[in-house]
């Protein structure tokens, strides 16, 4: 290693010492990298430990005796072919008390990339990677010796996602994760547990027993308890901050039956954290108590997370850092509170991070390196290390008292290994001492976790019965997050009790705390019996928020094997509540339901505001009567909106489309649809096609035809005719695409021809191009035959010795890019055909070094500029905060992780390296049409992918008949628009994101996604017909684009689309944003200054002050903000505060 | 043909014959928990070749866990594509070039009882039919019992367990029959040894706490388990070995596992997902590396043919 540093630094190697100025190897000198170190107020960081005491640690987990155990590899990312694996285990040790550790073992060695870590039961439980291990030794304070293999099966697909994360719970099972990339088979005595993605394991090692605990996350790298059990995660890859777990639970990008619907991140936007630690002790300040720590450990910063009660679940905002650093190796990766009270920080030491986008042997891996920090309050005093190895039972239990959740839970560790048999009768005798209130709640349940990790005892033993009751219901104890505590212990059990489980499960209808009610939902999902989802439902008398609305959907949909037959049989009524039932049917949505569901329906009972999810349900679940029934009520029905008939016909035509549904007997309500007087649903003059309606074809005909439709209405109607697939359908189109017609009604017509007969729409394409003016529109056009398989080389072929102008040409390339096929055939054609030179070249390794080189003097707020042009898309796609679109990775930190080299490369070849999770697949389906996209997800023989234009599709696996993993979706060539110093600017730009400066992750809650009223025909003319602030009104029909906020939360007037309604009247924009709104109460809006403004929220208007208070209702509230132009020019900042007593939770609403 | 088949029904009960090895032979060895693990332990594989010791046998250990018949746990990334998953035990068997194929599966699949067998009966049939091309010979081993001494996990119905095992084993018996394969059985002599060692437990309450079961959780043989039923293994295909002569294994025990180690790293490698997978256009470029493993694995055959031909003397 050391002779490759050298021959860096003397620049010997030219490939690589010159892409990286800012990523060249710096000095490792530990204090010169705790100098960089910017401090929370109140805090200092000393060195505990550094190499060559360890090296690349990767996770660490204290002992109860305070000493401090560290998985570490110096072989990730791979092994090399002939070397020995010999990665270790060490175990640093403070003897002195000085905050240093002055003494390391090495308890293991030869081992593969450890990635977990966790001491217990006389050794160690260890990450190996296909196989969970736990490493003892023989005598003890020497190497381990021993190796049990406890699991195994685990995949090792990325080093990076191999199992990791090993943590106790509360409850004394052991909890690890796996990553997006894994898929693992594990064996237990009661059958083989499957997980094929990302995932929390929860395994109690005593019985072999492994269960998932939660799906989802690209890379779940941390995982903490809060001192009720309440699961937090955080994601070294998502980008949705903390995430509060709850049991079952499916996250982003899950496997598994019940994908349909997921859970989300609390801190959306958020950069990617590596480990959580949640502080809890005397040492720490009271403000910081049960704050989240977690390491944004591409932007070198150690954050921090304020978690409140939210309903069921908790609202998070990020605070001041614990720590930032400009360093580029600093790279924090997990976080744990010491037995002193001190928080340690694992310092994995690396200028390169992630293996994916640079090379496994990129010389400038560091593999030697690695520090722990300690960061501790000044002026405060240190936690005295407990004695808890050797202490006795009722001294033990006396410390599950202690206000540090590092001493409750090493003091349990110590009692688990000292065993039931001396820990069960002292426990029953023990008396915590405490007055009656939270405190004695918490030590019970404490108490109650002992017998639960024995796990003991026998679901019949009595005492603990008794325990759990007690605890669990009303009038035992009586802190709401202990009782919710209780049920999720007696939930574990439920599979083998199912009366335990609906005893928890009765909480649903007492309890008034929502996280009560919450687990009492999950732990009926265990019972399986029908009458629990009977007492799930009565979740639903109560007050619901998002995550409860989650966790009964998924109780019901679990427990729909047990219910569903005594449904049907009429056992089981739901006490003839229609809300209920609505629900239950909406959760299960198979076609079991119809019947039900149309008895609902037909009974007439139900509430009005579940009219529409009904009939919704009907279009997903029910036949073609059902079609029918569903088009008749969207036709015909009183109270049904523009929006809702929308929806519904689109609905039908997707089923019609996935499902296959025949055209039913009659539909009366389609002809209603297609001849009624308002806007007219696109989707069903496609029905028409699809379901071959012979009375419709002349509907479809003339709206087709007629130069006075709206061009939507036109292309959906061609497309209608198109799917009739006849020879009258192919003569009418072919007249329509006759040179004599006009080039609009030749265009649209052309991309129908493509569907139905590619040959004949290919000649009257190149026909048609050949004196076609270079309007965008064209772009729809060449997209018709690229998303077809036969179209690329059939065009190629029509247009060979052919003459199209020059900008037609260029616009068929942009298509091509757009599409990021691979079509040499056809660009070839276009480029003879446009008469135009060379086409695009990737650069040379040479070119991007002087493109890197120039990066240097460039300039980031030019930067910004461009990066936010219209024509450049980048924001279409990339969110910066949250704020922007989601088809590609989330900016926010892209430049404190990603080498300048790296940058340039991926804006000029977007192929060449891909963030995981963005590979895109192609499929061709078996009527030849090509998709491109994100997978997210495939269930019930149905694959949803999202479109580089962000849309979600959906394709029957069935009508697949290729399908392949393709590159990115980004298109190549977007920025060959841009002058050299454009381009230059724009890297800098980017690679100045997330790094100390102007740059950096803000924790400010400024609006930064807004959207923006343009001054199209439609708007300015519905301004007319109503007035300005119309613009405020709840399902107003104008329409909306996005803008987003600079960097720094501003947001320039300069660029915002204005207009004049009528003559002489000042110039206008009209923006707005939305606050969602979980727990109501008040909030505080800053504008910076209110000059030409005029504020609504909701359709009321607000007194524009610099500081506006706001009465928050729940739900997504907008706030609409109107400025005469010719008042104000200064640049636009609004940013949400607290009001100090408030109980709101409230968070700005970012993304497209 | 059919004398064979005719004399195989017929001498079921008798001790079995001995399967024959030749000189040269290369064994694929398929299977779930039990194969991949006996590769990091190595004590069936070890005796085999200690009885087989005048000859050149070579070992590709390809269990994997929680794999079936259907090569479910091969799948990966294709995990949702049953044709996908089997074509992965197939392909990676038929690359091997295997002269000799132990198949070791019913295991996971019992877990779906009686109602379960069909689909699994046929489901060998095809993986049987898969591996025609090769011509190998093929042994049919039966899953290996629950030990219902080891109650420790708590789990109920041992029983019922042993009683899906040995139907799915019987199954297994069928087949290999009429398809005039071998058949081993391990489900009866480990049941045997299993039940004396819970004697032995009960007359020896000292014993170290790692040898007190010869399993982890019922299910799954311990490292003591391995090497206490080696000559169970042995006795499956109808071969022995004097204890003298085992007493001697224990270096080439270590060569073996030192082969497998470099095997494993070869054709299990991390990273699969770039260096053969949908992102190897970032990273395929070190698959190369792969290849760089053969000759490690060459040296280590080497070793054990060395050791072999040492215990020969």
């Amino acid at each position: 290693m050391r002779h490759v540093l050298l021959a860096l630094m003397l620049g010997l190697i030219p490939s690589t010492a010159f892409a990286q100025k800012d990523a060249k190897t710096p000095d490792p000198d530990p204090e010169l990298e705790r100098k960089t170190f910017i401090v929370a107020p109140g805090f200092e960081v000393n060195l505990f430990a550094a190499d060559p005491l360890l090296a690349k640690p990767i996770q660490m987990n204290f002992d109860p005796q305070g000493r401090l155990w560290v998985a570490s590899s110096e072989i990730y990312p791979q092994i090399k072919p002939g070397e020995k694996a010999n990665d270790k285990i060490i175990i640093l040790e403070d003897t002195t008390g000085k905050g240093v550790a002055d003494k390391t073992t090495v308890f293991a060695d030869g081992l593969l990339i450890p990635t977990g870590i966790v001491p217990g039961d006389g050794g160690a439980y260890v990450a190996n990677s296909t196989e969970l291990v736990h490493l003892s030794a023989s005598k003890p304070g020497e190497k381990a010796d021993k190796k049990r293999v406890l699991l195994s099966g685990f995949g090792t697909e990325d080093t990076h996602h191999i199992i990791h994360t090993f943590r106790w719970g509360p409850d004394s099972h052991l909890y690890f994760n796996q990553s997006i990339y894994i898929h693992s088979h594990i064996e237990t005595p009661t059958g083989v547990k499957r997980l094929n993605a990302g995932g929390i394991w929860r395994f109690n090692p005593d019985k072999t027993q492994l269960d998932i605990f939660a799906r989802g996350w690209v890379n779940a790298w941390g995982h903490a308890f809060d001192k009720y059990g309440q699961s937090i995660v955080t994601d070294g890859a998502g980008g949705e901050g903390i995430n509060h777990a709850i049991p079952g639970g499916y996250y982003m990008t899950s496997q598994g039956p019940h994908v349909q619907r997921i859970m989300h991140g609390l801190n959306p936007g958020s950069p990617k954290y590596c480990g959580v630690e949640i502080i809890s002790g005397r040492h720490f300040p009271d403000d910081w108590q049960g704050n989240c720590i977690t390491n944004d450990f591409r932007g070198h910063r150690v954050c921090r997370f304020k978690l409140q009660d939210d309903g069921s679940t908790f609202a998070s905002r990020e605070m001041t850092e614990v720590i930032k650093s400009n360093h580029p190796a600093f790279r924090p990766i997990d976080v744990k509170l010491g037995p002193d009270g001190a928080l340690y920080i694992a310092d994995w030491y690396n200028p390169i991070i992630q293996h994916g986008e640079v090379d496994f042997r990129d010389p400038r891996r560091d593999h030697v390196h690695g520090r722990i920090w300690r960061v501790t309050a000044k002026g405060r005093d240190l936690v005295v290390k407990p004695k808890l190895v050797g202490a006795t039972v009722p001294e033990l239990l006396e410390q599950l008292k202690a206000p540090e959740q590092w001493t409750r839970e090493q003091a349990k560790r110590v009692l688990k290994e000292i065993g039931k048999e001396k820990v069960l009768p002292e426990l029953a005798k023990w008396d915590p001492k405490l007055p009656a209130g939270p405190e004695l709640d918490r030590a019970n349940l404490e108490a109650l976790w002992v017998y639960h990790g024995f796990g003991a005892t026998s679901p019949r033993d009595p005492a603990v019965m008794d325990a759990e009751r007690a605890i669990a219901r009303v009038g035992g104890g009586k802190t709401p997050e202990v009782r919710a505590a209780a049920i999720r212990i007696i939930a574990t059990r439920g599979a083998d009790d199912a009366e335990l489980a609906l005893a928890a499960g009765e909480q649903v209808k007492f309890a008034e705390h929502p996280r009560v009610r919450l687990e009492g939902v999950r732990a009926l999902a265990g019972s399986k019996r029908p009458d629990a989802v009977a007492l799930a439902l009565a979740a639903l008398d109560k007050p619901m928020d998002k995550i409860l609305d989650y966790a009964l959907w998924l109780t019901v949909r679990e427990l729909e094997p047990y219910w569903m037959p005594e449904f049907q049989a009429g056992k089981l009524t739901f006490g003839g509540d229609a809300k209920k039932l609505a629900f239950a049917l909406n959760a299960v949505g198979n076609k079991d339901t119809v019947k039900p569901v149309l008895a609902l329906i037909n009974g007439g009972k139900i509430p009005t505001e579940n009219v529409h999810g009904l009939y919704l349900l009907l279009t997903q679940i029910g036949g073609p009567d059902e079609m029918s029934m569903v088009l008749g009520h969207a036709a015909f029905a009183t109270g049904v909106t523009d929006a809702q008939r929308n929806e519904l016909a689109e609905s039908v035509e997707a089923t019609v489309r996935n499902r296959k549904v025949p055209a039913p007997f009659v539909c009366l309500g389609l002809t209603g649809l297609i001849r009624q007087k308002g806007p007219v649903p696109h989707a069903t003059l496609r029905l028409a096609g699809l379901w071959k309606v012979a009375e419709n074809r002349a509907d479809l005909e003339q709206v087709a035809a007629s130069e006075k439709a709206a061009v939507g209405n036109r292309a959906a109607a061609l497309e209608g005719l198109a799917l009739f697939g006849d020879a009258k359908a192919k003569e009418f189109l072919t007249g329509l695409s006759d040179p004599k017609q006009p080039p609009e009604t030749r265009r649209l017509t052309l991309i129908a021809l493509a569907g139905m007969d590619m040959p004949t729409a290919a000649t009257k394409a190149a026909e048609f191009l050949a004196d076609a003016k270079p309007e965008p529109e064209l772009l729809d056009l060449y997209a018709a035959f690229l998303s077809r398989k036969a179209g690329v080389p059939a065009l190629a072929k029509a247009l060979a010795g052919k003459k199209i102008s020059p900008e037609v040409a260029k616009l068929g390339l942009q298509a091509v890019r757009t599409s990021t096929l691979t079509v040499p055939e056809l660009t070839d054609a276009l480029t003879k055909a446009g008469d135009l030179g060379v086409a695009r070249k990737p650069p040379t390794p040479d070119e991007v070094k002087v493109l890197v080189a120039d990066v240097e003097k460039a300039d980031a707020a030019r930067g910004e500029i461009i990066f936010r042009r219209k024509e450049l898309q980048c924001m279409a796609c990339h969110g910066i905060g949250g704020a922007g679109g989601q088809v590609g990775p989330d900016m926010t930190s892209i430049g404190a992780s990603a080498q300048r080299d790296y940058l340039v490369e991926s804006l000029l070849i977007p192929n060449k390296a891909i963030k995981e999770g963005y590979n895109a697949i192609r499929v061709v389906t078996l009527d030849d049409k090509v998709y491109l996209g994100i997978k997210v997800r495939e269930v019930n023989g149905l694959l949803v992918i999202r479109t580089p234009e962000d849309k979600e599709i959906t394709i029957p696996v069935k009508d697949i008949a290729e399908r392949g993993e393709t590159k990115s979706i980004m298109p190549e060539g977007l920025t060959d628009t841009l002058t050299k110093q454009e381009f230059a600017d724009l890297v800098r730009f980017l690679s100045e994101l997330g790094k100390l400066g102007p740059y950096a992750p803000s924790k400010a809650r400024v609006v930064r996604r807004w959207q923006v009223i343009d001054p199209t025909t439609e708007n300015l003319n519905t301004f007319r017909r109503t007035r300005v602030s119309a613009a405020a009104e709840v399902d107003n029909t104008f329409v909306w684009s996005p803008v987003y906020s600079l960097v720094s939360g501003d947001l320039p007037l300069a660029a915002l689309p204005k207009f004049t309604v009528w003559n002489d009247t000042a110039a206008q924009t009209v923006l707005r944003f939305n606050l969602d709104v979980t727990t109501a109460g008040a909030a505080k809006l800053k504008v910076n200054s209110v000059t030409g403004l005029s504020l609504f929220i909701g359709a009321s208007p607000l007194e524009p002050k610099t500081e506006t208070l706001l009465d928050l209702k729940t739900g997504v509230q907008t706030v609409t903000v109107m400025i005469d132009r010719s008042k104000r020019t200064d640049d636009l900042r609004i940013e949400l505060d607290d009001v100090a007593g408030s109980p709101v939770r409230v968070a700005i609403v970012g993304g497209k | 043909m059919f004398l064979s088949a005719a004399f195989v029904a017929f001498t079921l009960a008798a001790p079995p014959a001995p399967f024959e090895l030749k000189d040269g032979d290369r064994i694929v060895w398929l299977g779930n928990t039990l194969v991949e693990r006996e590769q990091r332990y190595g004590y069936w594989e070890t005796a085999l070749l200690a009885a087989n010791a005048d000859k050149k046998i070579t070992v590709r250990n390809l269990g994997w866990s929680g794999d079936t018949v259907f090569g479910e746990a091969r799948g990966r990334f294709d995990f949702n594509d049953p044709a996908k998953c089997f074509k992965q035990l197939v392909d990676q068997t038929l690359a091997l070039e295997p002269t000799v194929i132990f198949i070791s599966y019913g295991t996971n699949e019992s877990f779906e009882g009686k109602d379960g067998l069909p689909k699994f009966e046929k489901g060998l049939e095809k993986l049987l039919d898969a591996m025609k091309p090769t011509k190998a010979r093929i042994v049919l081993f039966s899953p290996i019992p629950v030990d219902p001494s080891d109650t420790r996990a708590g789990y109920k119905g041992a029983e019922a367990r042993n009683a899906d095992l040995k139907l799915y084993s019987d199954a297994i018996a069928k087949i290999a029959q009429n398809r005039d394969h071998r058949f081993a059985d391990l489900y009866t002599p480990i049941m045997q040894t299993f039940a004396g060692w819970k004697t032995h437990r009960s007359t020896n309450p000292h014993l170290p706490e790692a040898e007190k079961y010869l399993t982890e959780n019922s299910m799954h043989l311990t490292q003591h388990g391995y090497g206490l039923t080696v000559l169970d293994f042995l006795k499956s295909l109808g071969l022995d070995l004097e204890v003298s002569a085992a007493e001697k294994t224990g270096v080439l025990r270590q060569a073996i596992l030192a082969k497998n180690e470099q095997f494993f790293n070869k054709w299990r490698p991390q990273n699969e997902t770039y260096l053969f997978g949908f992102r190897k256009h970032e990273q395929g470029r070190n698959a190369k590396e792969i290849a760089e493993f053969d000759p490690f694995i060459a040296k280590a055959e080497d070793e054990i043919e060395k050791l072999r031909k040492e215990l020969k003397k």
